[in-house]
């Protein structure tokens, strides 16, 4: 039993933290632009290459850079957004898709071409748990990622249900068209959910850095799970993504658990499908996710 | 002397691989340009097409399924046949889906279809690929086999475009672009919207399928590596969108077209400096990112914007007000 | 972005200008997975055969001056891009022969439909699948990179002696793990080992734990790891050492870089890892003539295949020289002849000796930095594998298995 909790829970746990705050943005994207978005991996990839770099330049502990770091991806995809979406904010959501989609193939080539595609760390070395009770095994950067998590989503919560701004966010995700009506500025909200989305996804992908090393190809890896929880939790709604996330990272870790004999459940290599195959079945089953969320 | 002969083989290599992504293409514009659903799962049909045939196809191996040394014939239709049926299953569950959640719901399958292609190693030798597929032709002398193979993969483009062309042009392919259009007021002409999204989507995947097929005994090999998404599905909507959705001319002009600045732009790069040639790889690729950007934002119709059959007898054509 | 243009411009500038130059140039294809799942790994292997270029033309170039080039070309670690990347080099390019293409499916691919029936040499520097030397080749397709065959059976027995009984493994899904998985697996048992448990585990994931905590629980003393460094093979050995859940560890050459050491930490790993790699013993004054001119690159020297991509390159300027013309068909026949006893042996970096003795009509037979490198029948070498483990230095240290 508790190795279950030690090695299937745990780092499901951990996983899905980092699902969640990347599917924060996704699911505020999808409901705000009305738009699927395949380069939010690629807004992950660069915010922990810069992360990296400031790490390097500085000395300090990446999560002591992480704000700096965030601040400069949101402005990279402040610029991607006026330069590559904003142009079709009128045409229909399969244009801007197909740019997301370019975006996705550009912004990884850039990082490719400056930091290079060798395997990085961001904190070598191995770091051994915590013991509880004989038994219980946490590791530190565990508790921190957990906690930077919850802090993280704290923030969000305030933002979206004490700010002007959060406020004016919800009702353009609820409804574009009266929210325009109200005299919301909608790019001021526009820019403020690429703001949101952008330092979250830094923060997912230095957590991952955190927790394993940087590669080029985290991204992609990222992108189909975080759309998957924000599916699951349902468009629009961001505590349905931080949820979705959460049961995606544990159950994609227990479902080779070997609940039946000494053999794993599924066999790992089709552990990638697991959240492929959730998000299939939320979709058909409930397209509006487990919260209720928008169904275009 | 050489390099005009050498240049002349490149030729025929771009043309038949442009003209194996066309079929990609227009299977593609079936689906998206005419009836308006988002498959980003090309990729896996195209891997079905292309396992099916080969494991027909193949002597006999130990190191997966099949050895039936079956006739081209027979396996490019099987190859269409299981692709049919699947799309068809797929169909069922989630046509019901709106452009994009259809969209993710496709990857989604496409890539549970590349984890059974890697892990079911007893019939597809995993992640290693089935190794010595016959192609067809291969027996003539250089470099006629090859002008063979081009030939039939040109004569399957001309025979889908002209088949796609009457399809469009009959009430069918009305009722497709009515459904695209406006599917409140298809729905209440009585048209079974289902019924025909369904077919849309099986005859698609079903070209997806052949070309898939194509693609293995023109490689000779067919691992999973082959049906990444990168260059079977993205690529495809590349081509589609460039060279103007909703029009035939224009997918299969966009395949050949941007198959070719896929390939030969590396001829260009490859002249570079060694240090610079590997990072210039990347660039390719961004520059190819950005090609597409701009393309979406000039020429959003693409080269071949959508031309409406005219109805028979009125001469009533409204300038399509639905870009796409 | 306009920065980015003026650069591309001034860069094509530059390489038509310096291209227009060199009057006498003979191009051989070097195709490799520069993007796609393997990236990393391929880098090193394209500094090795610019290296053995680089040592070719700085020490009287091919035949009567000529320049060698290598091509680069993409195979992307797909065989679609493969062929392709092939039929340009082949046919556009018109090399006399090919290095690569880095992945076994695309090396597969290329050999199969573009330069077999082109009937050009194709030396593979990293393709180990055991298929590759089934192909009716036409005696047209060499590998310096040994089958698979040979280094699974060499872990096994390395494991087997090490006094090891019962192993847990894991392997990445993808075309170079599975298989040496597989012969692993059947020689370890063959010599009355146990595996307790085998799991393909899908790389690129994030964590491994759920995976090895079900592979320890069979009571496995150690566990074979079969992975590439990068996309699953550090994690997995992170996990397992931050969980105490293995602390003994086999692995094979896609694990072998000095990241691995850097990641974890030397003294985590002293005493817990051993990894065969396809390499002569780093003491080999042939390794260590590569060794001292691979490192003005900048990069590791000891990188998986770095070394291989040399001798590859430096073998077919060697074929060129011996065949007395950059004619593709009379490569195949020298590329033996250069590289099989008898002869006076050449190592790595010394053109200029064999190049003497070429034109003084006398065999010579190549020992490359990764090994003998004589090929069989099949145009494969036999494998020579040394075994590295974490030396007092805090860096690999490698002996030879015999």
């Amino acid at each position: 039993m508790i190795e279950f909790l030690n090695f299937y829970l745990i780092p499901g746990l951990v996983l899905g933290s980092i699902y969640a705050l990347g599917a924060i943005g996704i699911t505020l994207t999808f409901s705000i632009l009305r738009f699927a978005n395949f380069a939010h991996g690629e807004t992950m990839l660069l915010g922990v290459y810069i992360t990296w770099s400031l790490v390097q330049f500085s000395g300090l502990h990446p999560l002591v850079v992480l704000p700096v770091a965030a601040m400069l991806t949101v402005l990279a995809v402040l610029v991607i957004d006026r330069a590559f979406y904003k142009p079709f904010r009128t045409s229909p959501t399969i244009m801007v898709v197909i740019a997301s989609f370019g975006m996705m193939l550009m912004v990884r080539s850039v990082v490719q071409f400056f930091w290079g595609v060798q395997l990085k760390g961001m904190t070598p070395g191995i770091q051994r748990p915590m013991v509880f009770f004989d038994s219980l095994r946490i590791s530190p950067k565990h508790v921190t990622i957990i906690g930077a998590t919850l802090v993280l989503m704290l923030a969000v919560h305030y933002l979206l249900s004490r700010t002007k701004i959060g406020k004016a966010m919800r009702a353009m995700s609820d409804s574009p068209e009266l929210a325009k009506l109200t005299g919301i500025d909608t790019e001021k909200v526009i820019r403020m959910t690429w703001i949101v989305g952008g330092a979250l996804a830094t923060a997912a992908g230095v957590f991952l850095a955190i927790d394993t090393h940087i590669d080029t190809n985290m991204g992609f890896k990222m992108l189909l799970p975080m759309f998957a929880a924000a599916i699951l939790g349902g468009i629009g709604r961001p505590f349905g993504a931080v949820a979705g996330g959460l049961i995606i990272g544990v159950v994609e870790e227990i479902s080779s658990y070997p609940w039946i004999g000494t053999e794993p459940l599924l066999n790992p290599g089709y552990k990638a499908g697991v959240a492929f195959a959730i998000m299939i079945a939320m979709l058909l089953w409930r397209p509006s996710g487990l919260f209720k969320g928008k169904v275009f | 002397m050489d390099q005009f002969y050498g240049i002349f083989l490149y030729v025929i290599s771009l043309l038949t691989m442009g003209g194996i992504y066309a079929i990609l293409a227009l299977g593609l514009n079936i689906q998206w340009g005419f009836t308006g659903l988002f498959n980003a799962g090309i990729a896996g049909f195209f891997a079905i097409g292309a396992y099916v045939s080969a494991l027909l196809t193949t002597a006999p191996s130990l190191r997966h399924l099949g050895g039936y040394e079956l006739p081209y014939i027979v396996s490019f239709a099987v190859a269409m046949a299981v692709s049919g049926i699947i799309a068809w299953g797929v169909g069922k569950v989630c046509l019901k889906l709106r452009a994009d959640y259809l969209a993710i719901a496709t990857i989604g399958i496409a890539e549970i279809f590349r984890l059974i292609l890697k892990n079911e190693t007893w019939a597809t030798n995993g992640p290693r690929g089935v190794s010595m597929i016959p192609k067809p032709f291969e027996s003539l002398p250089e470099p006629w086999n090859q002008l063979a193979f081009l030939g039939l993969i040109l004569a399957t483009v001309v025979a889908i475009y002209f088949l796609l062309e009457t399809a469009r042009r009959s009430p069918w392919g009305r009722v497709m672009t009515a459904i695209r259009e406006n599917e409140k007021s298809a729905m209440a002409a009585g048209k079974d919207i289902e019924k025909f999204r369904m077919e849309a989507f099986v005859v698609g995947c079903m070209l997806m399928a052949l070309a898939g097929a194509f693609i293995a005994h023109y490689l000779k090999f067919i691992g999973p590596n082959a049906t990444d998404p990168m260059t079977s599905t993205f690529l495809v909507w590349v081509m589609l969108v460039v060279g103007g959705s909703a029009n035939n001319k224009g997918a299969i002009l966009g395949a050949f077209l941007m198959w070719a600045i896929w390939s030969a732009s590396e001829i260009l790069t490859s002249r570079l400096p060694d240090e610079l040639a590997i990072r210039t790889a990347y660039i390719r690729i961004f520059l190819i990112g950005l090609a597409l950007q701009i393309f979406l934002q000039k020429f959003p119709k693409g080269i071949f914007p959508e031309v409406r059959p005219k109805p028979e007898r009125r001469e009533v054509v409204t300038e399509s007000n639905a870009s796409r | 972005m306009r920065y980015m243009g003026k650069f591309i411009l001034a860069a094509s500038a530059l390489a038509l200008g310096a291209s227009a130059a060199s009057a006498a140039e003979i191009k051989v294809g070097s195709v490799a997975g520069v993007t796609g799942p393997i990236a990393e790994l391929v880098d090193p292997i394209i500094a090795g055969r610019n290296l053995a270029a680089q040592h070719v033309n700085d020490q009287g170039g091919l035949l009567k001056g000529d320049t060698l080039k290598m091509v680069l070309s993409d195979s992307a670690c797909d065989p679609k891009a493969g062929v392709d990347a092939g039929g340009k080099v082949v046919n556009v390019e018109q090399v006399v022969a090919v290095v690569g293409a880095s992945c076994s499916g695309a090396t597969n691919g290329m050999v199969q439909s573009v330069t077999i029936p082109a009937g050009v040499v194709a030396v593979s520097d990293s393709a180990t699948a055991p298929s590759i030397s089934e192909l009716k080749d036409n005696d047209l397709v060499f590998r310096v990179a040994p089958s698979d065959a040979y280094q699974g059976a060499a872990l096994a027995k390395l494991a087997y002696d090490s006094g090891v009984r019962k192993l847990a493994m894991t392997y990445s899904n993808d075309d170079y793990n599975a298989g040496i998985a597989t012969v692993f697996e059947k020689e370890f048992a063959g010599m009355g080992g146990t595996i307790t448990a085998n799991q393909a585990h899908e790389p690129n994931k994030a964590s491994y734990r759920s995976e090895l905590s079900t592979l320890a629980s069979g009571g496995a003393e150690g566990i074979a790891i079969f992975a590439y460094y990068g996309s699953s093979g550090i994690a997995i050995i992170r996990n397992s050492l931050e969980n105490g859940l293995f602390d003994k560890f086999f692995a094979a050459d896609g694990m072998f870089d000095t990241s691995v050491i850097e990641q974890i930490g030397a003294d985590n790993l002293r005493d817990r890892i051993s990894i065969t790699q396809s390499a002569s013993d780093y003491a080999d004054s042939s390794y260590q003539a590569f060794e001292a001119a691979f490192s003005a690159t900048g990069k590791d020297p000891k990188a998986p295949y770095a070394a291989h991509g040399y001798d590859a390159s430096f073998l077919v300027a060697l074929a060129i020289e011996k065949a007395g013309s950059a004619d593709r068909s009379k490569i195949g026949a020298a590329l033996r002849e250069v590289a099989n006893a008898p002869g006076e042996v050449i190592r790595p970096g010394e053109w200029k000796k064999a190049k003497e003795l070429i034109a003084a009509g006398k065999d010579i037979n190549y020992e490359g930095a990764s090994g003998q490198v004589d090929f069989d029948g099949n145009g494969d070498v036999v494998g020579v594998y040394s075994v590295n483990v974490v030396g007092d230095d805090d860096k690999w240290a490698i002996t030879l298995l015999k």
